[in-house]
């Protein structure tokens, strides 16, 4: 090129294609393995060792405070099964109540993004539920519902029902004015419109939804199991009797049941959405 | 469907009579157009030059039926800019390229070709509309210089190749006229004339007509064949200057004589303008240099 700039080495300088940026390579281990430096897991380590010493000193002076750590897992040892099957139990309604929340919000969604006469009438309402504690409602449909899975799925849809709701009505809206000229310009329609581009930009905010909603439909499962207990089986119907009996080992192996399928729903949403937001500008330039 | 036959211009031609914008009213009244004509005849590349604020890109939403017109007509060969975006006749290139991220370049282009399908039949029934075959998206992309990024997303891309996958999306859909909005101002300087040069190789075999908006006079002297040049508060159009270099232009085209005396004419007229000017007239301020 022939044209003289002052300072020729701070911009690109190729005239047919500028390179693309290139996978930056990482020092030492690749970013997938940097789990096994000690750096990486020996904070965490300490602080259990810790935690587990205060626990172990609590239990030891004061059993009715804390069960002994060896208590607990000699429950969980004895009755594996029991607990198994509890889980599940507790998991499939949050899994259905889940679904069910997820395919009514996501509908709902979509009608308040499209129709601005029904996201001024049904949004105020849907807020002002979403900060209604549903652990006071969750009684209630258990006197409406009795002790069936009807008011569990009812209160662990609703509590999945909101964060998707308000999420993904926003990520409809989210797309930038340019990219809607030129689909205007092409004179797409509306469903065209939703299907190509409004979907597909509401994806990363669903996911943000999704990631808070995934443990939450346990708690919601968990509070309509204590509100009806007696009922089948569950996680919080183990919980609420145990306790009621003062065997706090199984109380406190139930919850840790609890803590480990909230975690694992958790690590399940997050690899899912690894997958399917690849293309998010967060992934690509962390990849780069 | 009856076809609306027009009731001025032609279909050979983009024009726009006595359009008047108004944007708000009482003390933040803004005249956005003030009876403005314009003609482009098929296959003219015309650029519209001018400060912010000016009307410009009002002017080019007016064309792609993005906005109507307080009165006035505006046609879009013999049709109405609704009817042309419903044939796909009009291809928008806007100031951001406006791609969707979780396509890869490839999909990105081939996007127009999914929505909207209806078009074809519709095109086949507009007066004077020219037949063309569709295009091979991989050789427009390779013709664009982006061979390598075909199946990159467009995050991994810079702005000067997104910005060029805009540019191929909007020739893609073979479209009547391109409509483009500043489309290179995001870019560096070295971009910006390699994009240049790419985009007139690919006019140069599709004729496509190009309405241009920029801010830039070195670039709308070296693009076009027309030069308007508008002017602020009321937005209205104050000149109108014939670029007759010859083409191709090349990069040594530049440095010429000629070229610069295109320039000076334009910046006189900016400058005029300015002067002119109702409001901003009072402060001597030179408004020729862009922006």
């Amino acid at each position: 090129m022939s044209v003289i700039t002052p300072e020729p080495t701070t911009v690109q300088h190729t005239p047919v294609t500028e390179p693309a940026p290139t996978p930056a390579t990482r020092r030492g281990l690749p970013k997938r393995l940097s789990f096994i430096r000690p750096a990486y897991w020996l904070p965490l380590a300490v602080l259990l060792v810790g935690l587990g010493i205060l626990w172990s000193i609590t239990a030891r002076d004061s059993p009715y405070l804390l069960p002994p750590l060896a208590a607990i897992g000699e429950a969980l040892a004895a009755n594996p099964g029991f607990y198994l099957s509890n889980a599940w139990a507790t998991l499939a309604v949050a899994l259905v109540g889940l679904a069910i929340g997820f395919v009514g919000s996501f509908i709902l969604a979509v009608l308040v993004s499209e129709l601005p006469v029904a996201r001024r009438a049904i949004m105020p309402i849907a807020v002002v539920l979403s900060v209604t504690p549903l652990v006071a409602i969750a009684p209630a449909l258990v006197v409406a519902f009795g002790f069936g899975p009807e008011p569990k799925l009812i209160v662990t849809a609703l509590i999945c029902f909101f964060p998707i709701l308000i999420n993904v009505s926003t990520g409809l809206r989210s797309v930038s004015p340019a990219v809607l000229q030129v689909f205007t310009t092409l004179h797409a329609s509306r469903l065209e419109m939703l299907w190509h581009v409004r979907m597909p930009s509401a994806l990363p905010y669903l996911f943000t939804a999704l990631r808070v909603v995934f443990p939450l439909s346990i708690i919601g499962a968990v509070v309509a199991e204590l509100s009806a207990p007696g009922a089948a089986a569950g996680l919080g119907t183990v919980i609420s009797v145990a306790s009621s009996n003062n065997r706090l080992a199984v109380v406190y192996a139930a919850i840790f049941c609890l803590a480990i399928m909230g975690s694992l729903l958790l690590l399940i949403i997050t690899a899912i959405e690894d997958r399917v937001l690849h293309w998010h500008e967060s992934r690509v330039s962390a990849t780069r | 469907m009856t076809l609306t036959v027009p009731a001025t211009g032609t279909a050979d031609s983009i024009s726009i009579r006595g359009a008047v914008k108004i944007y708000g009213s009482g003390t933040s009244r803004h005249v956005a157009l003030q009876n403005v004509d314009v003609d482009i005849k098929r296959g003219q590349f015309v650029s519209i030059i001018g400060p912010s604020g000016c009307g410009k890109s009002t002017l080019l939403r007016l064309i792609a039926g993005l906005e109507h017109a307080d009165s006035g007509t505006a046609e879009v060969f013999g049709v109405t800019p609704e009817r042309a975006c419903a044939a796909k006749m009009i291809g928008l290139v806007p100031q951001a390229p406006a791609l969707l991220p979780w396509k890869d370049v490839l999909g990105n282009v081939s996007m127009p070709a999914k929505v909207n399908r209806r078009a074809d039949k519709l095109r086949r029934r507009i007066h004077g509309h020219l037949e063309r075959p569709a295009p091979d998206m991989l050789d427009l992309l390779n013709k664009a210089g982006l061979t390598d990024a075909v199946h990159k997303l467009p995050a991994q891309l810079s702005g000067g190749m997104q910005q060029r996958a805009a540019i191929v999306r909007a020739f893609g859909v073979q479209p009547d006229v391109l409509l483009m909005d500043e489309p290179f101002s995001a870019l560096d300087e070295f971009t910006r004339e390699s994009i240049q040069e790419q985009l007139l190789d690919i006019w140069d075999e599709n004729k496509t007509t190009v309405v241009f908006v920029t801010h830039s006079v070195s670039e709308a002297v070296r693009l076009s064949d027309k030069v308007l040049v508008m002017s602020a508060r009321p937005g209205r159009i104050t000149a109108s200057v014939d670029i007759t270099l010859p083409r191709p232009r090349s990069q040594m085209m530049l440095k010429s004589a000629e070229f610069h005396h295109f320039e000076d004419v334009i910046r006189d007229h900016l400058q005029t303008a300015w002067r002119e000017n109702p409001i901003t007239g009072a402060t001597p301020v030179p408004a020729g240099a862009p922006a």
